[in-house]
């Protein structure tokens, strides 16, 4: 019986500077860029989200929501040495670990969990280790699949342990928010609840073909994560699919000068970052930001493999050519590259 | 109209102009072939509108006249009578064409001729004369570094330029670039530079046939057409507007390694394995080594299919400078070994991902620029 395990670590970077600075406990905490740099909050403590403090927000909004708040720039380097302790907790678990971000990780306990009457004691010696071997505390959700765990592991947090037991799945999923499904964005819950499908259980009684019609070829699959039907795999190994950079302007831009200087910046920054990893991309995406928060992205394939930070310039600039239009004041430029390929032609010149 | 001609005269003269017949058009007289007198020949011309193929048939002219035929119907009609004298006699109405051919007759339907659209015709200007056994050559080795997509039509000419005593023609499509000099047969006055479409050459190419006499090139003053004049045939394009990439920075003036080696030797090896290559990437891995006091240079061709195997070849070489290894696209490499014909050539090249160079010993009249493939090696 396939069982996976989904760690979650609590507020992580502003739980690291809660640890690695003792006065900032039980304080509200937010980690991310000034207000006047038009920073967003990057994590915020339990004690800030109690104002409401969320991540993602701009960092002038938490501070109007909490005065008091204690801001700290991020520090990386720090945040990735505490990630790579607790993932080497991880992996005396299980070799089968897939990180997905410095502070969330997939495990596959398949083998582990044969007897399926441990589960809690791995569940809750795995959170002890943390807790006693770096001071942090994590969330575990666990299931038959991804779906299952990951959600488990929301619904636990946070200090939490919630695993589900092989053939409970249904009855966990079915009460909950449709929101909650992974591949549901609020575009997609949106055109759901239209058809009245308000909780997970509402989409798994439709049937393939409903879903299908209803949001094509992706919504079989969502209707079966609904089921807690998901067989994707635990990967050790995720290869990289896409680099991307971005930028949060000091101020919202009109001017092309700047945004054109800007994303010269970004595209150097990117080239320099894939061609150490000897990636080579074939798409080009950019990331826009308007002043009301709108955002969006294009994209421009070409038929050939590069590196090169000129290319990388060119097709961004064009793309964003095509979005400027008099009056719209850009907050966010961001460039993407993916599309690697192991092998592939060089070009002699660009066409 | 009214004229009488051989078969086998009047068939050579319909495949000739055959090619410049539009197949897919919005204008469908361009699917005729203007059949018309001209003093004591019967003139044959087609045009797609971009290309016009004109040619001369011998014939006994009666009576003058001019009448645009279908040229799918008349070519297989024409190719299916015996070797015989054909008599064709204009219709008014309709207008077309009665054939008579030993026992066979045919009445076909046209247009009238004034409806065909007007083939330019390029009196004025400078002309130059080029050898036709060199224009070929020229062509064939160029040509193949044409673009076929249209994304940058430019790259779908191949530039010509003519100057003093010298003609040079350039391909690129981005990933390789061809250059071909040759030798006007007489001096120039006046310098010619366009960008011709690469299949109007290779069309020429295939009109120049085993024709013994000097082509003439010929660009209108507008710099709008070309025409080439062959034995009996005269083609006219369309030039192409636009600037070609300055080729000449392209072509590196350096290597750090430089191989010869034998062209068929070299051309059995990369047949072979372009065989691997085909399930696997197109790639083909070339490893040059230098030889020692005891063992002859030589360059390993390799290739792998993704799940059925792999293979490789190693042919002598020359070697002079460095160990190197390089990965090229089968097609690229087999179609320029392929233009080469025999000899030796010498093929330079400098990191794993910076162009190689390929030249044929003993000439310097060509180049070829082929980037390589980027593989994990």
């Amino acid at each position: 019986m396939r069982y996976v395990l989904h760690a979650d670590m609590d507020a992580f970077y502003a739980s690291v500077e809660q640890l690695d600075n003792p006065k900032f406990r039980g304080e509200p905490v937010v980690v991310g860029g000034s207000e006047t740099s038009r920073g967003v909050v990057a994590a915020a403590s339990y004690e800030a989200r109690e104002y409401g403090i969320r991540s993602a927000m701009p960092m002038a909004t938490a501070i109007r929501l909490c005065p008091r708040v204690i801001r700290i720039t991020p520090r990386f380097p720090r945040y990735r040495e505490v990630s790579n302790q607790v993932m080497r907790i991880f992996s005396e678990l299980t070799e089968i670990v897939e990180p997905l971000s410095l502070d969330e990780a997939y495990m596959d306990i398949s083998k582990e969990s044969l007897d399926a009457f441990n589960l809690e004691d791995i569940g809750s010696s795995l959170k002890s280790s943390v807790k006693e071997r770096t001071g942090l505390a994590i969330t575990v959700g666990g299931g038959t699949s991804k779906t299952v765990a990951k959600i488990a592991s929301q619904m636990a947090k946070p200090d939490g342990l919630l695993l589900i037991r092989p053939g409970y799945e249904q009855s966990f999923l079915n009460p909950l928010d449709v929101g909650l499904l992974w591949g549901v964005g609020p575009k997609t819950e949106s055109i759901l609840k239209q058809y009245g499908i308000d909780k997970i259980g509402d989409l798994a009684d439709r049937d393939d073909d409903w879903a299908y019609r209803i949001l094509g070829r992706r919504g079989k699959e969502l209707r079966l994560r609904a089921l807690g039907q998901d067989y994707s795999e635990v990967s050790t190994s995720r290869e990289t699919k896409s680099v991307s950079v971005e930028t949060t302007l000091t101020e919202d831009i009109i001017d092309p000068a700047i945004l054109r200087s800007e994303l010269r910046d970004l595209s150097d920054k990117l080239a320099l970052r894939i061609s150490r990893n000897g990636l080579r991309f074939k798409t080009v995406s950019l990331k826009l930001r308007l002043s009301d928060f709108t955002t969006f992205t294009r994209q421009q394939t070409l038929n050939y493999n590069t590196d090169n930070a000129d290319t990388i310039f060119e097709l961004s600039m064009g793309l964003l050519e095509k979005e400027m239009k008099p009056g719209l004041e850009f907050r966010l430029l961001g460039v993407s590259v993916s599309g690697f390929q192991e092998s592939g032609q060089l070009v002699l010149f660009s066409m | 109209m009214k004229l009488s001609c051989l078969q086998e005269n009047l068939n050579r003269g319909l495949a000739l102009v055959s090619r410049a017949v539009a197949t897919r058009t919005t204008l469908p007289i361009t699917q005729n072939v203007l059949i018309e007198t001209d003093k004591s020949m019967l003139k044959l011309s087609a045009t797609n509108l971009e290309l016009a193929v004109t040619t001369w048939v011998g014939a006994q002219i009666e009576q003058e006249g001019s009448v645009t035929i279908p040229a799918r119907l008349l070519t297989d009609f024409v190719g299916s009578l015996p070797n015989d004298k054909i008599e064709l006699e204009q219709t008014s109405r309709p207008a077309g064409i009665h054939f008579k051919c030993a026992r066979f007759e045919a009445q076909i339907n046209g247009t009238e001729s004034s409806e065909f659209p007007p083939i330019p015709s390029v009196e004025d200007g400078v002309a130059a004369l080029i050898d036709p056994q060199i224009l070929r050559t020229a062509i064939s080795r160029v040509a193949l570094a044409a673009a076929t997509e249209e994304t940058r039509p430019v790259l779908t000419g191949i530039k010509l330029e003519i100057s003093g005593q010298q003609f040079t023609m350039a391909g690129a499509d981005g990933f390789r670039l061809a250059v071909y000099k040759g030798p006007l047969i007489e001096p120039i006055e006046e310098d010619i530079e366009a960008i011709v479409p690469a299949k109007t050459l290779s069309e020429v190419q295939r009109l120049l046939g085993d024709q013994e006499e000097p082509a003439k090139l010929m660009v209108t003053p507008s710099r709008s057409q070309i025409m080439i004049h062959l034995n009996n045939i005269e083609v006219v394009s369309q030039l192409i507007q636009g600037t070609f990439p300055n080729y000449s920075q392209l072509i590196p003036q350096d290597y750090t390694s430089r191989a010869v080696v034998d062209l068929q030797e070299f051309t059995r090896a990369t047949r072979a394995s372009s065989i691997f290559a085909r399930d696997g990437g197109g790639i083909i891995r070339l490893h040059i080594a230098p030889g020692s006091d005891s063992s002859p240079g030589k360059i390993s061709v390799a290739s792998r299919a993704e799940e059925s195997g792999d293979n490789h070849g190693d042919i002598d070489a020359s070697v002079e400078g460095e160990e190197s290894k390089i990965a090229f696209s089968a097609r690229y490499l087999t179609e320029v070994l392929g233009v080469l014909g025999r000899g030796e050539i010498a093929l330079e090249t400098t990191t794993a991902s910076s162009p190689g160079v390929l030249k044929p010993i003993g000439s310097e009249d060509y180049v070829h620029v082929v980037m390589p493939m980027f593989v994990q090696w």
